[in-house]
């Protein structure tokens, strides 16, 4: 047929633009689901640089009192595991774990950023339960659970410090 | 034994009903879909990407890798259609034309995937900064639907190592066939992996229904018009052998006979796919050309002994069933664009040729010209003889050695002086079909009026 790479062309830049419009302009990108919003408890701020290392420390963020009795929180250093990387930050008030976040979580893809997203709830009820970072942890989720204890106990670490 | 024989006096208005014209228009239409669905992919795969993820350790080739295999997929899917025989596309291009497609664009998603599989193992291993040995392992135990995509993808390298044309020409047909049958398997085996790990598709239901629905599409074509309307086809018009007649050194006339055959949508130059139903021929069908258009109930083709098949053809019983799969082809009068036409054909090919000098009108005065090597090789051309008389035209027999019966720059001009007024119909094997495209081409005939159909052996 005569001119078809013209044709294909024509509808492939027509198909490309579409979609990017579509997705531009359109409805809320379902694609937000991927990205891990920082926690809205936190009083920490979340870590802005990216952190390449496995288990750089990026220091407490914001330590906001120092009387017992007041909330305190401070964010764990990033922890790698097989699939990807997080980091905790932990609130706390006298030996009471008051809440955990999550602001760091970064995965080479989706899948894997599906389950930690299933997991991180579970792991954090475990941890308010046990006002500590010795959690069982997640059945199935072994690597990503071993992560977030080993970030929540710097953070501890980094609060009992300080 | 009733049979037709030259019937070049009939009228085929009162008769025959017409196939649907060819629109070419249809064909660009799905060719500028066919890119609106590359473009779609492509932007798919960018846009759900972010900069973090691709500065993430290993994001760079997890990126590429799900580029490639959303781009393979959906190219794989080209394929698959291209391969479907909707009739609106293959009124136009024909069957080999769109085989020519799918074979040009055979490497493409082949490598694609292979290179899927191989960005996304040194993605994951660079994002848990393990090994490539043991992403393998990891990507095929805890990843769901991974392994059976990766049989999938083992059983798509077999088969395209097996289209390698140096290859292939040494397998039987029918192996390759059917071999190329499981393409179909190691595709539905890649489906689920895409929706379940996809970053396209992952927590994104638009882009998961509109890609089932793609497949699901594509999958109900093939059954439709590779499977479906064959049966339906077959089943309505119950076509049988009713005589097989010597007509040359080592070719056959299968007459055959079938209901409803004055409802036998054909036009002349076209083809079936046979299937003749004895215990050895019934699991193959072949594509052999219709040498004399229906006169119901009768219908007839005409093979040359060049395989298996084609040689088992002759031993046919009167009596035995057949399963057809057609009409196709784009060889036939509605490709003509200008007023005349100078019909050529060598060997067996004329056999399309007779059955689309039958279908022009009575005032086409069409040019034809037979070659052979020997006499005896020029099959029906008593037929053609008086088809081309009928239709007041002129009938050349270039019999001898490709030497002694040259057709180049100064011969055929001389044996065809209005040919600047005609549309060249060339049909025969691969070889004799290329040369005289390459020589109308250099004759300046503009490919548009060049049809062509070759034979492949």
């Amino acid at each position: 047929m005569k001119r078809a790479g013209w044709y294909l062309l024509a509808g492939a830049v027509a198909g490309f633009g579409g979609v990017l419009g579509f997705h531009g302009g359109g409805t809320p990108a379902p694609a937000a689901l991927g990205h891990p919003k920082p926690g809205g408890t936190s009083a920490a701020p979340a870590p802005s640089a990216p952190s390449a290392g496995p288990a750089r420390s990026t220091g407490p963020k914001a330590r906001q009192g120092s009387a017992t009795g007041q909330a305190k929180s401070a964010t764990g250093s990033v922890v790698g595991y097989g699939y990807g990387e997080l980091s905790v930050t932990v609130t706390v008030r006298g030996s009471q774990i008051t809440d955990v976040s999550v602001p760091l979580l970064r995965t080479a893809e989706p899948y894997s950023q599906q389950l930690a997203q299933q997991v991180i709830p579970m792991l954090k009820s475990e941890v308010l339960a046990a006002h500590s970072a010795r959690i069982h942890g997640v059945s199935g989720a072994t690597y990503t659970s071993e992560a977030y204890a080993q970030s929540i106990q710097s953070a501890l670490d980094k609060l009992h410090a300080g | 034994m009733v049979a037709p024989g030259s019937r070049q006096g009939r009228k085929r208005s009162q008769a025959l009903p017409q196939p649907a014209r060819p629109r070419p228009a249809l064909a660009r239409a799905g060719l500028v879909l066919a890119g609106a669905g590359l473009g779609a992919v492509t932007a798919l795969a960018i846009v759900d990407e972010t900069g973090a993820e691709l500065r993430a350790t290993g994001g760079a080739a997890t990126f590429l890798g799900s580029l490639t295999g959303l781009v393979g997929m959906y190219l794989a899917l080209l394929m698959v259609l291209l391969v479907s025989r909707i009739p609106a596309i293959e009124r136009v291009l024909g069957q080999d034309g769109l085989l020519r497609w799918h074979r040009r664009l055979a490497p493409w998603p082949i490598s694609l995937l292979i290179a899927h599989a191989l960005f996304i193992t040194i993605g994951y291993a660079q994002a848990a900064r393990s090994g490539l040995g043991h992403q393998v392992g990891v990507l095929l135990t805890r990843y769901p639907d991974v392994l059976i995509a990766t049989v999938g993808l083992g059983i798509m390298c077999v088969i395209g190592i097996l289209s390698i044309r140096a290859i292939r020409r040494r397998l039987r047909r029918e192996t390759w066939w059917l071999v190329h049958l499981y393409m179909y398997l190691a595709l539905a085996l890649s489906f689920a992996h895409v929706l379940a790990l996809g970053p396209s598709f992952v927590g994104h239901p638009l882009t998961q229904v509109v890609w089932s629905v793609a497949w699901a599409a594509t999958a109900g074509l093939v059954l439709c018009y590779r499977f479906g309307l064959p049966v339906v086809r077959s089943m309505r018009h119950r076509l049988v052998v009713t005589e097989v007649r010597q007509e040359g050194p080592g070719v056959v006339s299968v007459i055959c006979s079938g209901r409803n055959l004055d409802k036998l949508a054909i036009a002349g130059g076209q083809f079936f796919f046979w299937r003749f139903l004895t215990r050895s021929m019934w699991w193959q069908a072949h594509p052999y050309t219709v040498s004399a258009l229906p006169q119901p109930p009768y219908v007839r083709l005409t093979v040359k002994a060049v395989g298996d098949h084609s040689a088992a053809v002759a031993r046919l019983r009167p009596g035995t069933r057949i399963v057809v799969e057609g009409p196709y082809g784009a060889f036939t009068k509605y490709a003509q664009q200008r007023p005349q036409a100078l019909l050529v054909a060598a060997g067996i090919g004329v056999t399309a040729l007779r059955s689309l000098l039958e279908d022009m009108p009575r005032n086409a005065a069409p040019v034809v010209l037979l070659r052979g090597t020997r006499p005896e090789d020029l099959v029906l051309r008593k037929e053609v003889a008086d088809l081309v008389r009928y239709r007041r035209g002129r009938l050349h027999e270039l019999v001898g050695t490709r030497e002694q019966a040259m057709l180049d720059e100064r011969s055929l001009p001389r044996l065809v002086p209005d040919l600047h007024r005609r549309d060249i119909f060339v049909c025969g094997p691969e070889g004799f079909v290329t040369t005289i495209v390459d020589l109308a081409a250099r004759l300046g005939i503009p490919a548009e009026a060049v049809h062509h159909e070759a034979y492949a052996l």
